[in-house]
């Protein structure tokens, strides 16, 4: 009897052990976590907020708590180790209704004016990362979001074949977005905007040439036209 | 007279099909012509950056009007018209000129808008082609399988103890008294070392995987398909997720990465989706959520500054005494993402690929091969050119290739410090 229930117990043993399936929705149980968790701050941990403040002009509060600030932005004024001044863009977004430095942006020139092989062909793959999923592979405004309108875009990318805007209109549109066409300036640095230009000219086969005659009325031509001639 | 009849009725059919069939070219080539020229910005039947064109027609009231604002709009609020004026000052987005437009053309695409067949709404609930399926799980069948052979093991062995005592009875030897199963030594010692040998495994196995967190699917704060997006609409991983090949952490995106196609993008069109439980999830619903982080309105221009950022749930978690880097492995080493993420244009929900154990590194780096950079296709990558000698060594035929173990990816150093 005695060895009957010991059996028996094993079995209930390994039963038990064996139906314990992984809940995936659960990070699991750990050992020490404080060999596997960061006491330093790593990109997207969350804060403790009695810690830390995101308010520059809260730090000190009025009974004496100091709390440390941090709002993972770079200090203002500072420069990127990469960034070459010559990319640098002269012009500011406009202000709503106002089209000045949009319509000025076609006096900025492409500071990039040539290319190796080698340049030329990392810039294509970065093209077809960030602008081939709607402006096509073909540059024919028809990539794999808008497929000839079956596609999940609702508006037709512009076709950069045929496309008849000036290189600085083209930088204007990729830093500040157009219409529908959102901001890259967080997903391209302005050197590759420029490349990019550069690159669309050459497929053009227009490399270097002049800006066209403007096609869009100017709602607002104030001083900025002016100042950019 | 019937023959005149039926000839003058084939005539009229004729007419009727000649005109059919030029309309019908005239449609098409409306479609074509709004597709190039005015899709950019509108639809026929929602506001886009302009407003949605159906029955512009009947609001217009003049066709000549019409056609003059399509060329230049500006010309069209000259005339004095007020409604061309209060058109003008609707939108911020200002309209382009069209004046290569001829009015036989505008009139096509005209025709064409007001003509088209209203897109249907998605059927809701419609087959249920696309849930998920069970995963097909042997284990249970194996367990059945193995049990039902052990079973006839010891019915035979059984049958096989009673002949042999029988033709012992036959022969006059003395047989041993027979047992109850549970009481036959034999079978408990064989019990036992299963039982140990059971339990042993799934201990270390418990332990070892203690920490770890291979298979992890968390709910995220929006059903955010990466096989639609991935997948199904082939955007690249890197066009959200960049910091891949620019530095440590391959990054989640922000909302504006996200607004660069759903500014335009506010409805699910796709197969039903189903979350890992086979709930039916409402694809438009998800999108509305991330209008809701991103403080927009359909229709109305976006505010960024609005935005507040999406809680994603981490799901990769290395522990703080290793370094990873994306970057090294992306660029320099020319790994794929789904090496170690797995399949990921064909989740729906994400779900950690790799146990992330130190085995599973180093084991990666015993066998992959450095892709040296060859002069000759300029394939590779100029970034291990300090080994000369293994570069020469190459060359001249003394290795056929190098691992990363062999220029120092096992060192504890590299990745521990």
């Amino acid at each position: 009897m005695k060895i009957n229930t010991s059996i028996f117990l094993a079995i209930v043993g390994v039963a038990a052990l064996t139906s314990c399936g992984r809940d995936k929705r659960s990070t699991g149980k750990v050992y020490m976590p404080d060999m596997a968790i960061s006491r330093a701050y790593e990109t997207y941990a969350p804060l403790d907020s009695n810690k830390f403040t995101t308010d520059a002009n809260a730090w000190h509060s009025a009974d004496g708590d100091v709390k440390i600030f941090y709002n993972s932005l770079p200090v203002s004024g500072t420069v990127s180790r990469s960034n070459d001044t010559k990319y640098n863009y002269p012009l500011a977004f406009d202000k709503a209704g106002d089209t000045a430095n949009y319509y000025a942006s076609r006096f900025v020139k492409n500071p990039v004016t040539s290319l190796t092989k080698e340049e030329l062909e990392e810039t294509e793959r970065k093209y077809l990362v960030k602008c081939g999923i709607c402006h096509g592979a073909k540059l024919d405004g028809n990539g794999p979001l808008w497929k000839d309108g079956d596609g999940p875009y609702p508006a037709a990318p512009k076709n950069l074949m045929t496309l008849e805007m000036a290189d600085g209109t083209m930088f204007h549109s990729m830093t500040y977005g157009r219409n529908l066409m959102g901001s890259y300036a967080s997903q391209l640095t302005p050197k590759q905007r420029w490349e990019i230009i550069y690159y669309i000219r050459v497929k053009q086969g227009k490399v270097n040439q002049d800006a066209p005659a403007p096609t869009e009325p100017v709602a607002d031509s104030t001083a900025t036209v002016a100042a950019a001639h | 007279m019937n023959k005149r009849y039926s000839s003058k009725n084939l005539l009229i059919t004729l007419l009727t099909l000649v005109i059919c069939a030029f309309t019908q070219v005239h449609a098409q080539d409306g479609k074509a012509l709004f597709n190039a020229n005015c899709a950019s910005c509108h639809k026929i039947d929602d506001d886009l950056t302009g407003p949605a064109l159906r029955g512009m027609r009947e609001r217009w009231g003049d066709d000549k009007l019409l056609h003059l604002w399509i060329k230049n709009w500006s010309a069209a609020v000259a005339t004095g018209s007020e409604y061309a004026k209060k058109m003008s000052e609707s939108r911020p987005a200002v309209m382009n000129t069209f004046g290569s437009l001829t009015d036989e053309q505008i009139s096509a695409i005209i025709d064409y808008v007001e003509t088209a067949p209203a897109k249907k709404a998605p059927e809701a609930g419609g087959s249920n082609a696309g849930a998920p399926v069970e995963k097909d799980d042997n284990n249970l069948l194996f367990a059945i399988i193995t049990l039902t052979m052990a079973v006839l093991a010891i019915v035979m062995l059984t049958v096989n103890g009673s002949l042999r005592r029988l033709q012992e009875a036959k022969d006059g030897v003395p047989s041993k008294p027979i047992l109850a199963i549970y009481k036959n030594k034999t079978y408990i010692g064989i019990f036992a070392v299963l039982c140990l040998v059971l339990f042993g495994f799934f201990l270390s196995k418990g332990a070892v995987d203690l920490g770890r967190q291979k298979g992890y699917m968390p709910e995220q704060p929006i059903f955010y398909s990466h096989k639609v997006h991935a997948g199904i609409n082939q955007i690249n991983c890197l066009y959200c997720h960049g910091g891949a090949e620019e530095g440590k952490h391959a990054n989640i995106p922000s909302v504006n990465i996200c607004m660069n196609c759903h500014m335009a993008i506010n409805e699910y069109k796709g197969e039903q989706l189903y979350t890992a439980e086979g709930k039916e999830v409402n694809g438009t619903a998800e999108i509305q959520k991330l209008y809701a982080a991103a403080g927009f309105t359909h229709g109305q221009a976006w505010d960024p500054s609005k935005a507040k950022p999406i809680e994603w749930v981490k799901i990769h978690s290395l522990p703080d005494h290793v370094y990873f880097n994306h970057s090294q492995h992306v660029v320099a080493g020319k790994v794929q993402c789904q090496t170690c993420h797995g399949e990921i244009q064909k989740m729906d929900e994400v779900e950690q690929f790799a146990d992330l154990s130190m085995g599973w590194c180093v084991n990666c780096h015993r066998t992959t091969k450095v892709q040296f950079y060859d002069s000759a296709t300029g394939a590779g990558n100029k970034f291990y050119s300090i080994y000369e000698k293994f570069h020469e060594d190459l060359k001249s035929g003394k290795l056929d290739s190098v691992t990363v173990e062999t220029i120092g990816g096992t060192d504890c150093q590299k990745c521990h410090y």
